[in-house]
């Protein structure tokens, strides 16, 4: 076994309590008492969750049919829409995280290192709602674990969904243990510093710990890396997700092999952007100027400008075969997709957001953390339009092509938006809370 | 509603032949009747087509062993088209399986999604549940249950496979299978079953129909799909089947299947149209029959209670109350069932140049429904057919009345 991309470190000794450098306690501020902005943003948040939670009560009181889904075919609809768009959007920026955390650990991104943490419990919140849209998608989801647990066996050798499954409970799990892995030090060195009402939580993660045991911890976080850097992209959103859709014949749109690398591309995209909008909130917020310095902001800008360009030229690509000689229910797919003005209103969005990350890495006086957090709302959002314009656009035009002449029409309802909103929500909740209980930037980086 | 109201004649336009029928005329004259029309014209002796078919049918119904109906009309047979390629024909055994007895089944090789299927179970097993299956965890609680039945059997392919035959040169339009699926399931509206297209090609002013029915895939993607096996094939005659119980209502069957069979229960069935009060569990006492349950799968299931019972075996709704006689069920594996039969016989009467054909037969899925007829083109376009949907009371666009019911705020902001 060989660590040695980068060797674990262990020149840190215990015992530093009390004595935590400036850094370390500007790290530690956000922990204090809450304010009353924080307290209003809870609120609304909580606001945010109870609404989605009333709406899908009210979808499991009535069923699907408050949905704006129906059948495809001759019921005139599409059976999959904003809830699956949705879900590979989660999915997607729940990337972010662990592969800018797991590029720090590996190939010695320092740069990202001050955001590697919150784009772990990014990824974990994003995780959380990419499950949970699965859950709610359901007709009947009070029978997830009585009927995908028993027949697994059988299903994984099939079925997408069931791998689909599969890979997100145990990405849960490697993304889950790598922060707990790497946080429980931190926790430990501030541990009289932490507030007292959380403690039977800090109790349950440094369970066992010893002083001595983070070369070993350090050592276990390596190779979760790269397990989640092997993984992600080749099964996560670079294989399982778009293998959903893509080994479906039936629906033209959407088969065919770039759909693995386009969906890493779009993945990769919104979930660096994601990353960005949340490391310049928390710089704003706790004034983190120089824990989350321009440098972070720069170069999130350039890796967020490089896959959406990736994106597009996959884009490209697609476009390109579907249309100039593609077999009839591949080009009317095609043509569909391209008179939409959902899909240009995303291309727009991706291409301002390449446009703006060249500007600023050919002309660096021009940089400005403020735009490029500001611009990096457009990926984010493009990358939701466009893949549930994916989801529908499939059935939509299906390779049995009678059904041209069944005009078919979607349109999210009340229900399903407030899902989006409720989604949010988590994800703030989740951020908020963990501003009062974590050192949200690894103390060793605040040390230096 | 119509439920039970099938046999009142819904248009003005409707056939005269099954005004005739519902006028409760003896069936076998009315048959014979249609088999002269089809038969004249065709240069053809009509009198041993008359006979031939008649008595083809008293093979079907057991009263005339195939033997005898070979040599019956062996000779006539050659005298006629200058050879017999019936299956019961007493050259057939010579001939081995060319002529009019289907192809034996190819041997199974692994298709590309069976192999990345394979590949991308694998990785995730080894990643993830190595283990556990090792260890027996996930073979799940012990003793019966409602899924485990059909699951075993949910991915294997059986000896005996359902399927149909549906003659579309026979077929006009007259939605009596589709009202006949609606009121055997007690559907909810909007949701069809069997479904007729009506369309036309280009330069060719004839009306054409496709009865798209489940074609009951011998590699069927929404079983291959289906993350619960809820979806699966049953042992005794191959039917691809939803269990109810099982279902979690996922809809990926849906965007698998590229013939857009399945329908799902969006609300409470009762609040939309649904009427279905009978049995539910077929004879393993799986939950497979009827309208499906709310927020569970359903589609076209060729009657499996009906193929439960030795009596009705072989028989669907939509089936027996085709006027025309142009849809017939049986074992497609069996060159001595129902459907091969007529197939034989169509082709003979043609003189070995019927046009037939299975759906979308190049995605791969081995539909078990084979059409006498030709398909359309992807120029078809659907033309209103001689029987409107609506002159049935059937729904035909079933997003118009999936309305769900209005939130609390909207109530509140209409009532003042």
């Amino acid at each position: 076994m060989s660590t040695g991309v980068t060797a674990p470190r262990s020149e840190r000794t215990s015992g530093v309590r009390g004595s935590l450098t400036q850094r370390d306690m500007a790290v530690l501020q956000p922990m204090g008492r809450p304010s009353r902005r924080f307290l209003l943003v809870t609120g609304a948040a909580l606001i945010g969750v109870l609404w989605f939670a009333q709406a899908w009560a009210f979808q499991l009181r009535h069923g699907l049919v408050v949905t704006g889904l129906s059948d495809w075919g001759t019921g005139g609809g599409v059976p999959w829409g904003l809830y699956i768009g949705s879900f590979i959007w989660w999915v997607g920026i729940a990337h972010g995280g662990i592969v800018v955390s797991a590029a720090v650990r590996l190939f010695g991104l320092r740069t990202l290192k001050p955001v590697a943490r919150l784009a772990e419990l990014l990824t974990l919140a994003a995780l959380a709602n990419a499950g949970l849209y699965i859950i709610v998608h359901l007709g009947r989801p009070d029978r997830v674990v009585t009927s995908i647990l028993p027949n697994l066996g059988q299903t994984i050798r099939t079925s997408p969904l069931a791998w689909d499954v599969t890979v997100i409970t145990l990405y849960f799990v490697l993304t889950g243990t790598y922060l707990a892995l790497t946080i429980r030090h931190d926790l430990h060195e501030i541990r009289d510093r932490l507030p007292r009402v959380f403690s039977p939580l800090y109790r349950i993660v440094l369970v066992g710990y010893r002083p001595g045991e983070r070369p070993k911890a350090e050592r276990m976080a390596w190779w979760l890396a790269l397990g989640v850097i092997v993984l992600a992209p080749l099964f996560l959103h670079g294989g399982v997700i778009p293998w959903l859709f893509a080994l479906l014949p039936s629906q033209p749109g959407w088969f065919g092999p770039a759909q693995g690398p386009q969906f890493l591309a779009a993945a990769l995209t919104s979930a660096l952007a994601a990353v960005t909008i949340l490391a310049y909130a928390c710089r704003r917020i706790y004034r983190w100027h120089e824990l989350i310095d321009d440098r972070v902001f720069d170069s999130l800008s350039r890796w967020t400008g490089l896959f959406a360009l990736l994106y597009l030229w996959l884009q490209l690509q697609q476009v390109l075969t579907g249309s100039a000689m593609a077999p009839d229910a591949v080009a009317s797919a095609s043509a569909a997709k391209l008179a939409s003005p959902v899909f240009w209103l995303a291309i727009v969005m991706l291409a301002a957001s390449v446009a703006h990350a060249g500007i600023q890495a050919l002309s660096p006086r021009r940089f400005s953390v403020g735009r490029t957090a500001t611009v990096a709302v457009l990926p984010v959002l493009a990358i939701l339009a466009e893949k549930t314009l994916f989801v529908i656009e499939g059935p939509m035009h299906p390779a049995f092509e009678l059904y041209a002449g069944m005009p078919s029409y979607y349109s999210p309802s009340w229900v399903e938006l407030s899902s989006v909103i409720g989604a949010l929500s988590i994800v703030i909740l989740v951020f908020l809370g963990a501003a009062k209980t974590l050192p949200m930037i690894e103390l060793e980086e605040a040390e230096r | 509603m119509s439920q039970g109201e099938a046999v009142s004649v819904p248009t003005p336009e409707m056939d005269e032949k099954m005004a005739e029928r519902l006028d409760g005329d003896d069936p076998q004259t009315l048959w014979e009747t249609r088999a002269r029309a089809v038969l004249e014209g065709s240069g053809y002796d009509i009198e041993l087509g008359q006979h031939v078919a008649r008595d083809a049918q008293r093979v079907i119904a057991g009263e005339l062993s195939g033997e005898e109906f070979g040599r019956r009309y062996h000779n006539a047979y050659l005298r006629e088209f200058g050879r017999d390629d019936r299956p019961d024909s007493p050259d057939a055994a010579d001939r081995g399986s060319e002529g009019g007895t289907p192809l034996p089944e190819p041997p199974r090789v692994m298709t590309r999604r069976e192999v990345l299927g394979a590949l991308g179970g694998a990785a995730a097993g080894v990643l993830f549940l190595g283990e556990l299956y090792r260890s027996g965890a996930l073979d799940g609680p012990a003793g019966p249950k409602p899924g485990s039945a059909a699951g075993v059997a949910a991915m294997k392919t059986t000896p005996v496979q359902f399927g149909m035959v549906i003659d579309l040169e026979r077929c006009d339009g007259c939605l009596f299978c589709v009202d006949a699926c609606r009121t055997e399931n007690g559907l909810s509206d909007g949701v069809l079953w069997s479904y007729v297209f009506a369309f036309q090609e280009p330069d060719d002013d004839r009306t054409r129909f496709l009865v798209r029915v489940c074609q009951q895939c011998t590699q069927a993607p929404c079983i291959k799909v289906c993350p619960t096996t809820a979806r699966h094939r049953r042992p005794s005659d191959g039917l691809v089947l939803t269990d109810y119980d099982v279902c979690i209502g996922c809809r990926y069957c849906e965007v698998a299947c590229p013939f857009g069979v399945n329908y799902f229960q969006w609300g409470d069935p009762a609040t939309y149209g649904g009427t279905f009060q009978g049995q539910r569990r077929d004879a393993r006492g799986v939950a497979v029959a009827g309208d499906p349950p709310r927020g569970v799968m359903g589609k076209c299931n060729f009657c499996p209670l009906r193929q439960d019972n030795p009596e009705t075996r072989g028989v669907t709704a939509c089936a027996e109350a085709c006027p025309m006689d142009a849809i017939h069920v049986g074992d497609m594996n069996d060159p001595d069932s129902a459907p091969n039969r007529y197939l034989a016989q169509r082709r003979a009467e043609s003189g070995g140049n019927l046009p037939t054909f299975r759906l979308l037969e190049d995605l791969g899925t081995e539909p078990n429904v084979i059409y006498i007829g030709s398909p359309p083109s992807s120029r078809a376009e659907l033309v209103e057919g001689p029987v409107a949907y609506e002159a049935w009371e059937f729904t035909e666009n079933r997003r118009v009345v999936l309305d769900g019911p209005k939130p609390w705020f909207r109530r509140i902001g209409a009532q003042p």
